[in-house]
């Protein structure tokens, strides 16, 4: 007997109901990925063989019960529907073994775990990036930033705030599709933007300045500056700022795009901290000196995105009408794509793990030329993957062509389709009548151009272990006075929170090995 | 554990946070009136059920205690407002919660055995979706009356039972105020309550959003 319906209860024939299933109609395959509220997992529907992603809902926190991410999460997600936006497809749960005291089950049905259910994606970006050798075309480059604000759009339109874009958390399948996942920071917001927001959002090196400067009043245009840090990165090859703390964030925006002041971001005397942290010295805007190898296009569109003043920062939406997206070349189409091997960070940096382990141990037997370790996919090989090729930063990396799917796909052996051979996606094709001249990643905008050779992709500073002397030129990128960065990245190994970031980390735990 | 059905919260037990007696907001009487009406006519349903509760769905299992707590549904939803400092907005947010699982499972009765359970697992959710700033399982737990164990348990059931659809819009939110309000004129008063946002600000899809404040720590903060 219900109370009254004054509003409208407009979902309440959605089915099955969520939570009816067990967990035990999936067959996890392998861990993928390490969340900040559990681990997640590949794994195939028996019923179907449909292949999934099993994100495993931490639970052990009693003090504070169902996390809150997990809730606001799910709460976002049964909402939105969109396809560049990741699809919780249900929530299954986990009886357990526990008795209660008598020794019978003790009716719990959620002791043994809660799991939300996704569709499968086999990358991520960061993973994909970070991957040896990759090189992005400039379409493929294009196609992805497309997809990301078509997505973004979406979200915020819906009035959805993401407040965690970053390249671990834009997934990408083999069918080119990418994704936003990740929404355990997401939340509403309403356009009167008198709500006070807290600040403490966005993973460091793609926090914009206003959250920086402490405002709680906020909006979408906090994704929007997310959104220029991984298009910058994209195009740069490495992110672009690569701040330890916040006052050094705030230090690398200010050296890039100039100091804030009531002339370039009106009201920004009245942000909080923005006393605490105002430059003491005189900064102007050097982007387009920076990045002036970059495309006309792409610079002005970053221009716009990695604005200061939230108010003036591009949209998502006038982003999508910029000229970058409709001059040539043209974004590429999703399905033409090259297919790559599965790679989440997790694994990249697990794989790299396993090769360091390897390589060392190959050196220890004084042997010239490590074998291939048998548990790395033979597709590394078709990029700088052998330590040795790599005998200093300032080696100018192969101009390989971007890696094509090499092989079987999935070692699991779902079919995903035609495998993918050189035949069918060739590195240097055409498709769809656009006219791709840039099309096999040597490009224009592209990494590898302009006066940041490939020794920018190596880590100029030294990983945790390391002497952590910087190499590398000394060079952190654009010039912005070489960090003294700390040893390794940013972020915990628990790999949680903030500092899971696009390529940077990563290499450092790839090439930390050498010398 | 409330298996007792006594709710164990006294006054030696209350959390250190003892705060000057705010004024009552007034959502809390007006919730209080139309759940009280809501109980007593369910009790009474109940009690002229020859097999009385067994009749009805298992759906609020989880939240039944076998004996009703003493403490008034005023006095409890008092206490939990005095104590967890939850903004007003979560008492109407959680009123749609119980409303919504009560659609969603037609065979179930909020009843003077199950009405404290429901309310406290429904304010804390209700807290955690709109309040940045929110006590966590283990002290609701304690103003509660309940064990943390016990509540996070509750909790799970309220979100699946619910299906997760917390989301509540701005219009749903206003739309509850409304009936809540029309529900104390019938009662022959005339009361408000208090909105935490203009209403004309108010859109479609817009969550309520009072909450979200954050502190005023300092930059070096971790975030979480």
């Amino acid at each position: 007997m219900a109370l009254t319906a004054p509003g409208q209860q407009l979902n309440l024939n959605e089915s099955p109901s969520w939570g009816s299933r067990s967990v035990d109609c999936f067959e996890k395959l392998e861990q993928i990925g390490e969340g900040t509220y559990g681990q997640v997992y590949m794994a195939r529907e028996i019923r179907t063989g449909e292949i999934v992603a099993l994100k495993k809902i931490r639970m052990d926190n009693e003090r504070e019960g169902f996390p809150i991410t997990a809730i606001r999460e799910i709460k976002i997600l049964k909402k939105l529907h969109h396809e560049n936006v990741i699809k919780l497809k249900e929530i299954v749960t986990s009886p357990g073994p526990e008795k209660d005291e008598q020794g019978r089950p003790d009716g719990n049905k959620y002791k043994g775990g809660i799991y939300m259910v996704f569709e499968y994606m086999d990358h991520d970006l960061t993973g994909l990036a970070d991957r040896p050798g990759m090189r992005f075309s400039v379409p493929q480059i294009k196609c992805y930033m497309r997809q990301l604000l078509t997505g973004l759009h979406y979200c915020h339109v819906n009035q959805v705030l993401h407040r965690d874009i970053k390249g671990s958390n834009l997934l990408i399948d083999n069918e080119g599709n990418l994704k936003l996942a990740d929404f355990g920071l997401a939340r509403s917001f309403s356009n009167d933007h008198n709500a006070n927001l807290t600040n403490r959002v966005i993973t460091l090196w793609y926090r914009p300045p206003e959250l920086l400067l402490g405002t709680t009043k906020y909006g979408p245009a906090v994704d929007m500056w997310s959104v220029g840090c991984i298009f910058a990165e994209l195009l740069h090859g490495k992110p672009i700022f690569p701040g330890k703390d916040e006052p050094e964030q705030l230090n690398k925006i200010f050296e890039l795009c100039g100091a804030p002041d009531e002339v370039n971001w009106p009201g920004v005397s009245k942000i909080p901290w923005y006393n605490n942290f105002k430059p003491t010295r005189p900064m102007k805007r050097r982007l387009r000196e920076v990045f002036r190898h970059f495309d006309r296009h792409a610079l002005e569109l970053l221009e716009r995105m990695l604005t200061l003043d939230p108010s003036q920062r591009i949209s998502a939406k006038d982003a999508l009408d910029a000229e970058y997206f409709w001059t040539d070349p043209l974004p590429c189409d999703p399905k033409s794509l090259p297919k790559y091997e599965s790679s989440h960070e997790f694994q990249t940096k697990k794989k790299r793990q396993q090769q360091r382990q390897h390589d060392e141990n190959a050196k220890r037997q004084k042997l010239q030329h490590p074998q291939q370790h048998g548990r790395i996919p033979p597709i590394q090989q078709s990029g700088q993957a052998h330590p040795q090729m790599r005998s200093g930063p300032n080696q100018p990396m192969h101009n390989s062509q971007p890696p094509v799917a090499t092989g079987p796909s999935h070692h699991y052996g779902k079919p995903r389709g035609p495998a993918g051979g050189p035949g069918r996606y060739p590195p240097s094709g055409t498709s769809g009548g656009y006219n791709h001249p840039n099309r096999g990643g040597q490009g224009g905008g592209g990494y590898g151009s302009g006066p940041y050779p490939p020794q920018g992709r190596a880590p100029p500073y030294g990983s945790s272990g390391m002497t952590g002397a910087p190499r590398g030129g000394g060079s952190s990128g654009y010039g912005v006075g070489a960090p003294n960065y700390p040893q390794g990245a940013p972020y915990g190994s628990s790999g949680a929170g903030r500092g899971s970031n696009m390529m940077g980390g990563n290499r450092n735990q790839q090439y930390g090995w050498q010398q | 554990m409330l298996a007792s059905g006594k709710l164990t919260a006294n006054s030696s037990r209350q959390p250190e946070l003892i705060q000057p007696e705010p004024t009552t907001p007034r959502v809390l009487t007006i919730l209080s009136t139309v759940i009280e009406k809501l109980v007593a006519r369910n009790d009474r349903i109940v009690d002229g059920m020859s097999s009385g509760l067994t009749r009805l769905g298992k759906s609020l299992n989880a939240f039944h205690g076998v004996r009703a707590p003493s403490i008034s549904i005023q006095k409890y939803l008092e206490r939990l407002y005095k104590y967890t400092s939850c903004s007003p907005s979560c008492f109407v947010v959680g009123y749609v919660y119980i409303d919504r699982l009560l659609h969603k499972h037609p065979d179930s009765l909020v009843v003077s055995l199950n009405v404290h359970r429901l309310l406290v697992t429904s304010v804390l959710v209700a807290s955690k979706m709109l309040d940045d700033e929110h006590h966590n399982n283990a002290f609701y737990a304690r103003v509660g009356g309940v064990s943390n164990a016990e509540l996070n348990k509750l909790e799970i059931e309220f979100l699946f039972l619910l299906d997760f659809g917390v989301m509540v819009s701005s219009r749903i939110f206003e739309n509850y105020c409304l009936h809540l309000e029309k529900e104390m004129l019938l009662n022959g008063t005339l009361q408000k309550i208090e909105r935490p946002i203009p209403s004309n600000s108010l859109d479609d899809v817009t969550e309520i959003s009072v909450d979200d404040t954050h502190n005023s720590t300092s930059p070096s903060q971790v975030v979480d």
